[in-house]
């Protein structure tokens, strides 16, 4: 049998050699764990930012749309219910959607006049899935021809998402009883991070100006 | 991860030092068997791979293995794990056939793991300071991602890579088993971005690495 003999000196260094890989495959454990995660640690916080996500109806030509009208509130849909709400930031939400259709050509109806396109505002507060019956009714003060053809809206939509729709009152499918939502923004994330007022109302002009095709010639 | 890799690079230091101690003063020191590096690695992206990251990104680690053939003559292999990654804000998105556009602050980063064969040829192995140059030869696993929201638009793509790289190793004592790692080296993959209006080719980089290295004589 053989037998391999140590003196002290190399016993030591055994020690020394095995210490240090040991430290070695720590030091890389250690290393691999906090350098190799796939995704970046500060991805976290685009959650907090405001997107905002638009789309248009690319077979429609704005330009055959002169004049819209918009409420006076948001409407609000939780899981409970669906109130409209007038407070400060949805009046400065609403004006500055006006500010914007008129910049781009659009003339606002008089209150007796039928416009071309309606825009309803809803904000999604916790809400998975809701139904709405599109109120047009608002829109044809006195044009009731199409009443009482409620078309029904089921949706799914994530939490903190305001909605901008803009719906076209000129081509309604009375067969049907259809609405056509010719241009939809949304602006998620508003249950996240701070938001003020100001931050909300940009994304509102930002929503526009990533879609240069919502214009008209008066 | 610097301060655990400067935490063993100071501990193999030390002890490599009171090792060279004991050696006589004409000891030249030795051409080891095989070699083992595992370094930290800094990414720079250049070319169509910088307008995709433009930052410089340490979040990289490589493991690798030489074995001398003949001479300064070594064969052996890499591989690694590295990320670039960069922030952009309020950056638009359009799919034009759609009518969609999203502006949002948005995370784009590309997770990789090259592997690689890899010939070496070292000037003087047997000395304090080992320079060398070699060529790598392989391929890469990366994944392309786009991140807006909670939403993670991804791609993965597979590629041929070659790796030019000079570098050097610093032995802690000339007949210590332990050294540094200094190394530079160029990167040219076949790999691409396509990802919206993102269209990169032939992706490139350039690649600092600083680590250590256990020498088996």
């Amino acid at each position: 049998m053989n037998r391999k003999f140590y003196n002290s000196k190399q016993y030591s260094n055994n020690i020394n050699m095995k210490a240090k890989l040991g430290l070695l495959i720590l030091g890389v454990g250690m290393a691999f764990t906090l350098s190799c995660t796939k995704y970046p640690a500060e991805t976290d916080r685009l959650l907090e930012d405001l997107a905002v996500i638009t789309q248009y109806d690319t077979k429609v030509d704005f330009n055959t749309y002169k004049t819209y009208s918009i409420t006076s509130y948001i409407m609000k849909v939780t899981d409970k219910d669906t109130i409209p709400i007038t407070d400060q930031t949805a009046v400065a939400v609403l004006a500055e959607i006006d500010k914007n259709m008129q910049a781009r050509g659009f003339v606002k109806s008089a209150s007796a006049v039928k416009p071309d396109l309606g825009i309803e505002v809803f904000y999604f507060e916790n809400t998975t899935v809701y139904t709405y019956y599109y109120d047009y009714w608002g829109y044809y003060p006195y044009g009731g021809y199409y009443y009482p053809y409620y078309p029904v809206y089921y949706a799914s939509y994530t939490t903190g998402l305001a909605s901008i729709q803009l719906m076209d009152l000129k081509n309604v499918d009375p067969v049907k009883q259809l609405i056509y939502c010719r241009w939809n923004a949304g602006i998620r994330g508003l249950l996240t991070g701070t938001h003020t007022t100001s931050d909300i109302t940009a994304r509102v002009d930002q929503a526009f100006i990533q879609t240069p095709q919502l214009q008209t010639t008066p | 991860m610097k301060k655990i890799l400067s935490v063993i690079t100071v501990f193999v230091l030390m002890t490599g030092l009171v090792q060279s101690q004991d050696k006589p003063a004409s000891s030249m020191g030795y051409t080891p068997k095989s070699y083992y590096t595992i370094s930290w690695n800094t990414t720079f992206t250049i070319g169509d791979f910088n307008k995709w990251v433009g930052n410089a990104s340490p979040a990289g680690f490589d493991i690798g293995g030489r074995y001398f053939i003949h001479n300064g003559l070594a064969v052996g292999f890499n591989i690694s794990w590295q990320r670039v990654s960069e922030n952009y804000s309020q950056q638009t998105y359009t799919i034009p056939d759609k009518g969609i556009a999203i502006n949002a602050e948005n995370c784009r980063f590309t997770w990789m793991v090259p592997f690689q064969a890899v010939i070496a040829y070292h000037f003087i192995p047997d000395k304090l300071i080992s320079p060398y140059i070699s060529l790598g030869i392989g391929g890469d696993y990366m994944e392309h991602h786009l991140m807006i929201q909670e939403y993670d638009i991804y791609k993965t793509v597979w590629d041929f890579s070659l790796t030019p790289e000079i570098g050097a190793l610093v032995r802690f004592g000339s007949y210590s088993n332990w050294g540094a790692l200094i190394a530079f080296n160029y990167k040219w993959t076949t790999n691409q971005i396509a990802l919206y209006e993102t269209t990169s080719k032939n992706l490139q980089m350039l690649n600092l690495k600083v680590g250590i290295v256990m020498m088996i004589r």
